[in-house]
């Protein structure tokens, strides 16, 4: 899980382009959206995308990513349970 | 200004005629389509037939072009005018243009670019003057009528021949899907069971002039939301504004009907409805068209508008097609069915990508609306400027100190001088550019701005091929939302207008690098409307790392009697 939650961090730092970021600086449990990285509507879009890129998992409602994206340790275990690659 | 023919050539017909003639009898031209060669999933739009584009196509022209050149013949073969003169301007309003060559491959290398599509054109038409592309989102119709009224009441030109076109493209389709903007049903504009909205390809073209004809656009207005460059403001402030803009509360008893955007997402329409009852306008009859076109991009404010001058002119306020139930926190006056209204003018609203918003009022000449443009004589003057290339950047004469270039340069600049702004790493380059362009000058200037008017001549060609980069392998096409959303050159206006909170007037011109008359009549005829006593203008082209140039300027207006006063 560990490892999986470093890799977690680097991908989202490259794919929101979260350049002024290292993964130190994410908090494991801090809510990823509203106050914390300033993270918008595209972003959530752009997660949906590296979702099914990297871990081959298909969200059919952008909706869903609500509860997915709340916090990377919930966002890592989400994706332990459902990825296909 | 006055409308002297029009033309709508769309999957419902060739002729203004046949397409209102189909609208009114509630015929659609959206279609289920299973997936093909322009999506991997099924989708709902309003396409050309194969045995249309049959029809359509002109050898030696692209479908874009060629559909573009059929509309602008059909308006103007009844007018006389001789296309040809110095008096006449050609404005083509696009949002991809030809964007499909990125697939298909095409030499030179930037034959994509909206420019390129608008010389052929002109050229195959016959006009002699440069064209002029207005490359606004979706608000580009609109915005593109409101150029043409600026410029004949300024006397630049008498004749203004105004056409939006777009076609559909895989680049765009797999944009909007990333977005999850898109319903695989038919769209619901303002019903509570609204998903997306449908795209559509069609053309349609406007012919304007000073000679009173029997239907005129009094006014227009775009304002800025300043919000978000993809998401409207919850709070309807630019559409809002716009309306005020233009006066539409102070005609609300003579309006026959608004015909909203209405594009059937979630957002927009709740927008629209906000910014409606903000404007003291949400009881008037009001209509939306999408479910007849679906959403025609760059063709869409002017489609929308040749229609709403028809069901005008009919006294008749068009169905909203899919619409049952109000869908929106404030109701509207909404119908499904056709309604007979005797009133004489219109509001056309529409809003966009980069947080543009547009309104224009449109009536019967003989219900004497017209407004007179200010007569007062007024001067413009640069106060402080800017010019950042690959190798400097120089303030007002002074360069800064940096070792950096190309992109570099900008990051650079950022991180010296700025610093506090991390979006900027999410830009595109264009934006990144005019970001760190713009900042510079405002804080020279020690003042904000009313409005932003920016020239190019590439159009947003780097942010389309990075988006294009992520959709173009067919096998592993992960299309980008946050790239997507950067393939418009207008975003940068929207990135400056919410950094500085600029609500005012926001537009992006593509023109010819070496042609600084239609650059100056531009500015002088928005400076001759406009309320605006102060603008960001300027060149700013992001070709490559290599050739990238901004040269922008802050510009103040004054009247001259009170310069006299003083």
């Amino acid at each position: 899980m560990k490892e999986l939650i470093l890799q977690l961090k680097n991908n989202i730092i490259q794919v929101l382009n979260l350049e002024d970021l290292t993964p130190a600086d994410i908090d494991n449990d801090a809510p990823l959206f509203g106050e914390g990285l300033g993270l918008d509507s595209i972003d959530a879009l752009e997660l949906i995308v590296m979702m099914e890129k990297e871990y081959g998992i298909k969200l059919k409602n952008p909706a869903e990513g609500k509860e997915i994206f709340k916090s990377i340790n919930v966002m890592a275990q989400y994706i332990s349970d459902h990825r296909t690659k | 200004m006055y409308i002297l023919s029009d033309n709508i050539i769309s999957p419902l017909g060739y002729t203004t005629a046949q397409n209102f003639k189909a609208v009114a009898a509630g015929r659609s031209a959206l279609e289920r389509r299973e997936r093909d060669d322009l999506s991997p999933e099924p989708y709902v739009a309003a396409r050309f037939s194969e045995a249309q584009w049959g029809e359509l196509a002109i050898e030696g022209l692209s479908h874009f072009e060629a559909l573009a050149v059929r509309s602008v013949v059909d308006a103007i073969s009844t007018t006389g005018i001789d296309i040809a003169g110095p008096d006449v301007v050609f404005i083509l309003s696009t949002t991809k243009a030809n964007i499909e060559n990125l697939r298909t491959g095409c030499e030179p290398d930037d034959c994509f670019a909206p420019n390129m599509a608008a010389k052929r054109i002109a050229k195959h038409l016959g006009f002699a003057t440069q064209p002029l592309v207005v490359c606004n989102a979706c608000i580009s119709g609109v915005a593109a009528l409101i150029t043409a009224h600026r410029l004949i009441a300024d006397g630049a030109y008498k004749y203004a021949v105004v056409c939006g076109a777009d076609v559909l493209s895989r680049f765009t389709l797999s944009g909007f899907q990333s977005l999850k903007a898109l319903s695989a049903q038919e769209c619901r504009p303002f019903d509570i069971e609204r998903i997306g909205l449908n795209l559509g390809e069609a053309a349609a073209t406007m012919v304007l002039t000073a000679e009173p004809t029997e239907f005129s656009i009094v006014k227009g207005a775009i304002c800025n939301d300043a919000f978000h460059i993809s998401s409207p403001s919850k709070s309807g402030e630019g559409a809002f504004l716009a309306l005020k803009a233009i006066g539409a509360d102070k005609v609300r008893d003579r309006l026959a009907f608004i015909n909203a955007h209405g594009t059937a997402t979630m957002y927009n329409d709740q927008m629209e409805a906000v910014a409606l009852e903000r404007a003291g306008l949400n009881d008037v009859p009001t209509n939306a068209l999408k479910g007849f076109f679906g959403h025609t991009m760059g063709a869409a404010g002017i489609l929308e508008t040749i229609i709403s001058v028809r069901a005008l002119e009919e006294s008749t306020v068009l169905a909203t097609r899919g619409y049952e139930e109000t869908g929106t926190s404030v109701s509207l006056n909404l119908s499904p069915e056709n309604r007979p209204s005797h009133n004489e003018a219109f509001v056309k609203m529409i809003s966009g990508f980069g947080g543009g918003n547009a309104a224009i009022l449109v009536t019967k000449s003989e219900a004497r609306l017209e407004e007179r443009m200010s007569e007062e004589d007024f001067t413009t003057e640069p106060t402080h400027n800017i010019v950042i290339n690959s190798q400097r950047a120089t303030l007002d004469g002074q360069q800064f100190r940096t070792t950096a270039t190309g992109k570099s340069l900008l990051v650079d600049l950022y991180k010296t001088f700025i610093a506090d702004y991390p979006k900027f790493y999410k830009m595109d380059p264009l934006c990144r550019l005019g970001f760190v362009a713009s900042e510079l000058l405002l804080r020279a200037a020690a003042s904000t701005v009313d409005a932003i008017i920016l020239f190019n001549h590439s159009s947003s060609t780097v942010a389309d091929r990075n988006y294009w980069a992520t959709v173009s392998n067919h096998d592993d096409s992960f299309p980008s939302p946050a790239h997507f959303v950067y393939t418009l050159p207008n975003i940068v206006t929207g990135e400056i207008a919410m950094r500085n909170n600029i609500h005012g007037e926001t537009a992006f011109y593509i023109i010819n690098e070496h042609d600084s008359s239609i650059k100056e009549s531009i500015l002088h005829s928005f400076a001759h409307a406009s309320a605006a006593t102060s603008f960001l203008t300027g060149w700013i082209d992001y070709p490559d790392d290599e050739t990238f140039v901004a040269q922008l300027s802050v510009i103040r207006k004054s009247n001259k009697e009170t310069t006299n006063i003083l």
